[in-house]
């Protein structure tokens, strides 16, 4: 803090912006940073690796069962048809990544509007939205989810929907806790004593405070995401025509006793962008928690 | 004998079994060398709906069906019939009858004697019930002269007879027991059957097991050697492997996993065979809806057969284990035309055919968008027929069903473009054939009858023509001009004969490698 600029007008050590300082937190979370740089490196190589790679992953580029090292062409092997696992881990990352995205942005946006709704009105209006919710809650999440891909075709967009429909009941509690709590604060009165509407008091005084804790929650939503989406292939149920790790794993199962490579590869990048979307949870929660902060 | 013999290492062991099963198989006599007891156990991933083949075809009622029912003949390894339920049998000259002389000595598993009376209710209930409806059409009515001798008065010369009245497709069933005036296809003792073949019900938990005895009064003396025979159940055919390898399981056949079975060959206390499979004649294609705008020109499926690489699809996807369908009738049937035109890899000629046909290719190098669907199991073809197809500019989308009552329903409903199925030969065309190709076998909401939609007058005359032919020689003239009309409209594309493979343990003496393999009885197997 000693550089701080001369003309600075406040003199209180601590007159970063809130996002600045818990920026620098996450920065001192030294596996929440690993998570971030692996979760690039992963967005990077699924962006600009498949332009740069060059190959269509459901292309055959070799004899099938190839395996890893053996053909410079294929350096990580073929799959039983002969498909290229290199283009497939490079192409499927972009399938895998957006199904956990917009799973997790719809189970975030189905969440918040049934936990703001409950949360702010309370009543009759709490009363029938946590029963829903509860509905849901006692769902197993993954069968529900297969039940809504089986009932329609298998495709990328369903299968988000599924997992947004599946999973947004947690969400939908912490929104509704937080909302509950933060109603009754006083810039939230004084908001409403001078005429402010519910939809404003909603989305622009209150729910700029109840992030923090829902983008921890939709950080690691991310992750189970992707573990459906791989969980849905594995079960011959994701969608057969856009290249996914969980595919890659789908339908290289069979053939698990024969060739470890093939699903194995895809499995460990599964593995590590869930681990990488976990540690930055883990970061974004001790960056945005007041109470850590001192720690 | 000597397509037997090349399964056992030990020779000495070889020339007595080899010997022995030819002796049992030619005569029906009992083999010399033969343990008796024990407990053979198969594996197997499907669950049959029951255990009744006289009205359901298929391999998963089949194999256990043939235990538990005899039926009136059976074939050995060279596609000769040998005695069975009946001990001798004649064909009138004319073709128009056939006279059973039945066992004086066959039981049902109840105690009750097998009957010619029970003949005539068994044909009459398959020819009412079963899938397969030209196995037995000709068939006008079945005469009892007397309890053992049946009769049967043909409307017209029926060359399929015989192969008809073989294993796991005349399944003898009780009238005290069946002709209760229920429902066959649902009758309650398809559950707990009770037959007169070597092998009689114990339990059955679906998903689980089978569990079979041996019947002590069967009609063959001496027979059959092993005690029990358990069918283990299991869907993951991983598993299935597994307990090959550790020995849990003594054999398992259907088995085409091409990569697993190459480990499994590897294993000392396994053999791995494709013997057993020729009555099935399972053939692969690339079955096209007609009624499709595009695929319904004859220039767009041929030039999609010029794209299809089957020398790839053997010799890489199957590892050489398969071999190439080039028409409808399988290779090892002698009816198959070895000289059919053939559709060797040459994707110039494709990409030009499709130009011709008005189809040429857009800003993004496709021409036009299909559907392909598959059966699960031979996913791997489909997965690979998509790449492929897109070399010519056809842009596939696949539709993997999630189980196959869904892909069934898309196909018998007529609700696909194209997809990847399996069709069984049974042994004679006029049972596993015809259907497909013949016109008046276009019935919506029919699982492997004529799906394609495809229609021809002179295949219907040819194939009419040569159901009722009874010079072999005729006949097959009749049906090379068949597969000549066929192979270049191409209703379907033959891609391979399913590889399937039976693996037993090297404790298994008699293995079941006849025409009908482990959907014929196994009276003669026995545990070393």
């Amino acid at each position: 803090m000693a550089d701080r600029p001369a003309g600075a007008e406040i003199p209180v050590a601590t007159a970063e912006s809130p996002a600045r300082e818990a920026w620098r937190m996450f920065l001192r979370n030294r596996s929440a940073i690993l998570g971030l740089v692996l979760l690039a490196a992963i967005i990077l190589v699924s962006l600009f690796g498949p332009p740069l790679y060059g190959v269509d992953p459901f292309k055959i580029r070799g004899a099938p069962f190839t395996p890893p090292g053996v053909d410079p062409n294929v350096p990580l092997g073929t799959d039983h048809v002969g498909r290229d696992i290199l283009a497939g881990m490079i192409g499927g990352g972009r399938a895998t990544l957006a199904v956990g995205a917009s799973a997790a942005l719809m189970t975030v946006a189905i969440g918040l509007l049934v936990g703001a709704m409950a949360g702010y009105y309370g009543g009759l209006v709490d009363e029938i939205l946590m029963r829903i919710t509860e509905f849901f809650q006692v769902l197993p999440s993954l069968i529900l989810a297969m039940v809504l891909v089986a009932l329609f075709t298998p495709s990328l967009y369903m299968i988000a929907i599924a997992i947004g429909v599946a999973s947004w009941q947690s969400t939908a509690r912490l929104a509704r806790a937080e909302f509950l709590r933060l109603k009754e604060l006083e810039y939230v009165k004084a908001g409403r004593t001078i005429g402010a509407t519910d939809r404003r008091l909603i989305w622009v005084v209150i729910l700029p405070n109840a992030l923090p804790p829902l983008i921890v929650s939709a950080t690691l939503i991310v992750g189970v995401a992707i573990l459906f989406e791989a969980g849905l292939s594995f079960l011959g149920l994701g969608d057969p025509n856009i290249m996914s790790w969980g595919l890659m794993i789908g339908s290289s199962r069979e053939y698990i006793f024969d060739s470890w490579w093939s699903a194995t590869f895809p499995g460990a990048a599964i593995f590590l962008s869930v681990l990488s979307v976990s540690l930055i949870g883990d970061g974004l929660n001790d960056a945005l928690n007041p109470k850590l902060r001192e720690r | 004998m000597s397509v037997i013999r090349k399964n056992f290492t030990p020779a000495a062991v070889t020339a007595a079994i080899g010997a022995g099963l030819a002796l049992s198989l030619a005569a029906g006599a009992a083999a010399a060398t033969p343990k008796r007891g024990g407990t053979l156990v198969i594996g197997s991933p499907q669950t049959p709906r029951h255990l009744n083949p006289a009205v359901q075809s298929g391999v998963a009622t089949g194999m256990p069906g043939s235990q538990i029912f005899a039926t009136p003949l059976r074939f050995d390894e060279n596609w000769n019939p040998q005695p069975y339920l009946a001990e001798s049998w004649k064909v009138s000259a004319d073709g128009l009858s056939v006279t059973l002389n039945l066992r004086k000595n066959a039981k049902f598993h109840d105690g009750k004697p097998v009957t010619s009376e029970d003949v005539a209710f068994s044909i009459d209930t398959i020819k009412k019930n079963h899938p397969f409806k030209t196995m037995f059409a000709p068939v006008a009515k079945v005469e009892t002269p007397d309890p053992h001798t049946a009769i049967l008065r043909l409307s017209k010369p029926h060359p399929a007879i015989l192969l008809a009245m073989s294993s796991s497709l005349c399944a003898i069933i009780p009238k005290h027991v069946y002709g209760d005036g229920q429902d066959a296809k649902r009758h309650p003792m398809n559950l707990k059957p009770v037959g007169s073949g070597p092998f009689r019900f114990v339990e059955y938990v679906k998903g689980q097991h089978i569990i079979l005895e041996r019947d002590p009064n069967f009609f063959l003396k001496g027979k059959p050697y092993l005690d029990k025979i358990i069918y283990k159940i299991n869907k993951n055919t991983n598993s299935l492997a597994l307990g090959l390898e550790r020995g849990d399981i003594h054999l398992r056949a259907f088995n085409t996993k091409s990569r697993e079975l190459g480990r499994l060959k590897k294993n000392k206390n396994l053999v791995v065979t494709s013997q057993g499979y020729a009555a099935i004649g399972p053939i692969a294609w690339l079955a096209f809806n007609l009624k499709h705008p595009i695929l319904g020109k004859k220039a767009v499926r041929q030039a999609i057969a010029y794209t299809v690489d089957r020398k790839f699809i053997n010799e890489s996807l199957h590892s050489g284990l398969s071999q190439p369908a080039l028409g409808p009738i399988a290779m090892g049937n002698p009816l198959a035309d070895p000289n059919a035109k053939r559709y060797d890899l040459d994707l110039d000629k494709a990409n030009k055919m499709l130009d011709a046909a008005g189809y040429p290719r857009k800003a993004d190098g496709t021409r036009f968008q299909v559907t392909l669907d598959t059966l699960l199991s031979q996913r791997d073809v489909a997965e690979y027929l998509k790449p492929q197809l897109k070399k010519v500019g056809i842009d596939v989308k696949l539709r993997i069903p999630p189980d196959f009552p869904t892909w069934a329903n898309w196909v018998k409903s007529h609700e696909f473009d194209m997809t990847v199925d399996v069709v069984f030969n049974w042994g004679d065309p006029v049972i596993g054939v015809h259907r497909t190709y013949v016109t008046s076998n276009i019935r919506k909401g029919v699982i492997w009858s004529n799906t394609q939609s495809y229609s021809n007058p002179k295949v219907d005359a040819l194939l009419e023509k040569a159901g009722v032919e009874l010079d072999p020689a005729k006949r097959r003239q009749i049906y090379l001009e068949f597969q000549k009309i066929v192979t270049d409209e191409l209703p379907v594309y033959w891609m391979y004969g399913l590889p399937y493979h039976t693996i037993y343990n090297k404790k298994v003496g008699n293995p079941p490698l006849t025409i009908w393999g482990t959907m014929g009885p196994m009276d003669n197997v026995y545990l070393k």
